[in-house]
């Protein structure tokens, strides 16, 4: 990455789905590359299972917010906040998510279905990617780790893949605990794939 | 939760939080005492010290029951010569502010650092205060850091203002400071001041007014060395041309966006950075800003720099213009954001500024409020009041107070009328308990709350006889600002035991007859007890209920801690006649339509609680496996209580 470059990315999600430890991941993985690194965290009351997003911009930045309409990159770890988001990406920027809703909690919500969802963000200027990345997650065990596997579907196909590399990820990934589980949901995530494991 | 990062290597580039700066510039000084309560987005520099403190054995670190407190034990160990720090949040400083001012009076002997962790944009807070105007106000000087790494510098620059002039210096630091993790490069770790010694002099440390006179025209005296002293001050510097017409002045983070912005218009404008705002840095800014046009002043909160600096231009017979929150060009509320600084700059500039279209989806997403947890005793303590008041026939106002149980204020609990501050439940209970006649007062107050500001309210409702049942919601922690311990939790910030104070034998000793302790998991106990305190009310007692057990998340940890399975829990579709109890009524998270009329539970969200169990009546909700009883103890609940639904 050139000195005067950068590049944004969003995580949205849930409280209680890994958007921290995702941001931290990349946070620590930008710094291994001697990269210039800002995660503007959401702590507090956000985290009781509402909507959660954090912005992480690495570069030639100084701002710790990602302005409206700049996103290089939006990593959700669910549709709904995904969209809620949606003002803060970049015309052609790259969108992967979860294929996965979670209806707030809040008695007799009108949640949008998953088809409209996805069709919505279809309708938009953004490369989007949508892959079932909680299911494989759970197949592997532990549904926390489907922010690793967007992780590794976002460093295979975006630039952030020439940014902080496979390689450093993984060396991030090896200090956390239960790394063997982490390591392997992102190498699916690399591939695109773990539907059928 | 561990902080390994504020220990790291000297001369090692580390990411932290701006907070966990902070706590190492403290480490890198020597400071001797560390006391705070906790509040977002300040608590990780408290909770990063005592982290040090339970590898290194140094400092002394507490979480002490209020600010207030909290300000007087650093104080106190830095009037003793100890170098010490106090930690809150924007609001804790209101509950601080007394020994604050006083503080100005009497000075220090040792470094006194107050953080005060302000929360522009109220992400975690009621209101938007910029406590700033406090260091104007008690004519205590207020270091601002842009950034992580600053932090760090301008905390180590601020204890070493401190002890040199012995007064207080406050260290503002904002939600984007606070709580972006960058890298930052820390030095080697201070020999720790730990012990001190008191100096008896009754003419400083007595505020009688005949002192209090002569230490006022001291610390004029000293505010104007002050003045000098940040004038000099390192931290504040300047970049780009010298001879732009425009200046644009960023204080603390603001001049982060400012430098970005100014980036991208690729404008070459003198860009001055101020890290030490209050007192104005009089002799620094007018070098700076003397023989140009117009200023813009970039500064998170209110425009206490653009006010103080347009004084000083007055002063000094300067007509240069002063463009910032008051002018209009930036908001007045909420954060700073980079595209509104660039517009503000670009507007100065006479520049054109477009902002670009943004994309907007066609399916609008539904809010998600925060929520009570999955498992959170407080779901079955509201449900279960709810009832009590219905089947009594009152009509009650909900006092409410700060914490998680807050989240009542939603559908479909609706239990809280007021939210206004902390304690704020039973004080103003007290007044509405005196005029509103036949409707009954309900306080709801937190644990932690309740030993903070909640007990002077009690005392004033015995003495004053002001009936009401007070509910405290005692889960055993703070929980909504991270389960920081308090005096009711049995053990303290160092993870060390602590005697534990039950709220009972508080309300017990200040003079409430009705006291009564119900297990928060059984709705079937809050209920009931609660039905006898609303009885005891109508009677003019004050009433205390206090429904006991633990935050969910603490309970979850301990068991898996100390393995014990927790059950799950599974619906008996035969049984489920789909009146919906469970869903709308008690509303768990883990509880969801199942589409054919019934419902269903999220294995993956339901924490075993089994509360729904007990308040389903038609007993379809039954535990998947065996339960371990020492699951039941962790709740708090007796054996007897949960037997069946
Ligand atoms: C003066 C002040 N200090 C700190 C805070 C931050 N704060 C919000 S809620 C809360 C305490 C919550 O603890 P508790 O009363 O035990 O309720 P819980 O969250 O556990 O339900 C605190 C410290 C505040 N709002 N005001
Ligand atoms: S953190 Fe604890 S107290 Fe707060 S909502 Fe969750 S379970 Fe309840």
């Amino acid at each position: 990455m050139a000195s005067s470059e950068s590049f944004n990315i969003l995580i949205a999600g849930v409280g209680g789905q890994g958007v921290l430890t995702l941001s931290r991941i990349i946070g620590e993985a930008s710094l291994a590359s001697g990269l210039n690194v800002l995660v503007a965290e959401t702590h507090g009351l956000s985290q009781r299972g509402g909507a959660v997003v954090v912005h992480v911009r690495i570069g030639d930045v100084d701002s710790p917010l990602v302005p409206l309409g700049e996103a290089d990159l939006m990593i959700g770890l669910e549709l709904l906040e995904v969209i809620r988001n949606i003002g803060y990406m970049r015309r052609g920027g790259f969108i992967v998510a979860d294929r996965l809703i979670i209806p707030p909690s809040i008695p007799d919500v009108k949640t949008p279905s998953l088809d409209n969802v996805i069709e919505a963000l279809r309708g938009l200027d953004v490369r989007l990617t949508v892959i079932p990345a909680s299911e494989v997650a759970e197949k592997l065990g532990d549904v926390r780790v489907a922010n690793v596997y967007l992780l590794g579907q976002a460093i295979s196909i975006t630039k952030l893949g020439s940014i902080i590399g496979f390689d450093g990820v993984v060396k991030v990934l090896r200090g956390l605990p239960n790394p063997e589980l982490n390591l392997k949901a992102f190498k699916l995530g690399y591939m695109g794939g773990g539907f059928e494991c | 939760m561990g902080y390994p990062e504020v220990l790291a290597e000297p001369g090692s580039k580390v990411l932290m939080l701006g907070n966990v700066a902070v706590a190492r510039a403290c480490l890198e000084y020597g400071v001797g005492l560390a006391s705070g309560y906790p509040g977002t987005p300040s608590s990780e520099v408290v909770e990063a010290l005592a982290y040090a403190a339970s590898k290194l054995g140094y400092p002394y670190v507490e979480w002490s029951v209020n600010e207030k407190v909290a300000f007087e034990v650093a104080y106190g160990a830095a009037i003793s010569g100890v170098p010490s720090v106090v930690s809150m949040k924007h609001v804790g400083l209101n509950v601080a502010a007394d020994p604050f001012f006083s503080s100005a009076y009497t000075g220090v002997e040792a470094s006194l650092l107050v953080i005060s962790a302000d929360d522009p944009g109220m992400w975690s807070s009621q209101n938007e205060q910029d406590n700033r105007w406090y260091g104007v106000h008690a004519y205590i000087p207020v270091v601002e850091p842009a950034g992580a790494q600053e932090a760090r510098e301008a905390a180590l620059e601020a204890l070493r203002l401190s002890g040199e002039v012995r007064h207080p210096v406050l260290l503002r630091l904002v939600t984007r400071v606070s709580h972006t993790r960058a890298p930052v490069t820390v030095g080697a770790l201070g020999r720790p001041r730990l012990r001190g010694v008191f100096k008896s002099i009754p003419s400083r440390w007595n505020l009688i007014p005949a002192h209090a006179r002569r230490l006022r025209e001291e610390l004029l005296e000293r505010w104007r060395r002050i003045e000098d002293l940040v004038s000099r001050s390192e931290l504040n510097v300047a970049e780009g041309p010298r001879d732009s017409q425009v200046v644009v002045i960023g204080v603390g983070v603001g001049y982060r966006y400012a430098r970005e912005a100014l980036r991208r218009l690729k404008a070459q404008v003198r860009l001055v950075k101020v890290t030490t705002p209050v007192p104005l840095p009089s002799k620094f800014v007018l070098g700076e800003v003397e023989g140009r046009d117009s200023v813009l002043v970039v500064e998170e909160g209110d425009p206490v720099f653009e006010t103080m600096i347009k004084t000083l231009l007055q002063e000094v017979g300067l007509n240069t213009r002063v463009y910032g929150k008051r002018s209009g060009h930036l908001r007045a509320t909420g954060e700073l954001r980079l595209e509104d600084v660039e517009g503000a700059i670009a507007q100065v500039l006479g520049l054109g500024y477009r902002r670009p279209e943004l994309l907007e989806a066609t399916v609008k997403p539904p809010p998600r409020p925060p929520v009570l947890c999955p498992g959170c005793p407080y779901r079955s303590v509201f449900y279960a009041v709810r009832r009590a008041v219905k089947r009594l026939g009152l009509d009650v106002v909900y006092s409410g107070d700060i914490g998680c149980y807050s989240l009542a204020v939603n559908k479909p609990f609706n239990a809280q009328d007021t939210l206004i501050e902390m304690g704020g439940s039973v004080g103003l209970a007290n007044g509405m308990s005196h005029v509103l006649g036949g409707r009954v007062v309900i306080a709801t107050i937190g644990d932690s709350t309740f030993y903070h500001a909640g007990i002077p309210g009690l005392i004033n409702a015995v003495y004053n006889k002001a009936p009401m049942m007070v509910l405290v919601l005692d889960n055993g922690v703070t929980a909504m600002t991270g389960h920081q311990p308090h005096p009711g939790s049995g053990f303290n910030a160092m993870g060390g035991e602590a005697r534990r104070i039950p709220v009972e034998d508080v309300a017990r000793g200040v003079g409430v007859d009705s006291v009564y302790v119900a297990e928060a998991f059984n709705p079937r106990d809050v209920e009931a007890k609660a039905l006898s305190a609303l009885r005891d009310v109508g009677e003019g007692k004050i009433s205390v209920v206090i429904a006991r057990g633990p935050c969910i998340l603490m309970a979850m940890s301990r068991a898996r801690a100390e393995s014990i399975p927790r059950p799950s829990y599974v619906v008996d579709s035969s049984r489920c006649r789909g009146c919906m109890v469970c869903y709308k009524a008690f509303n768990c998270p883990a509880i969801t339509p199942s589409g054919d009329g019934k419902i269903t539970i999220n294995k993956t969200l339901c924490t075993g609680c089994g509360v729904c169990e007990r308040i389903c009546p038609f007993n379809a909700i039954k535990p998947a496996s065996y339960i371990d009883e020492r699951w039941w103890n962790l709740l708090g609940l007796t054996t007897s209580s949960v037997g069946g639904g």
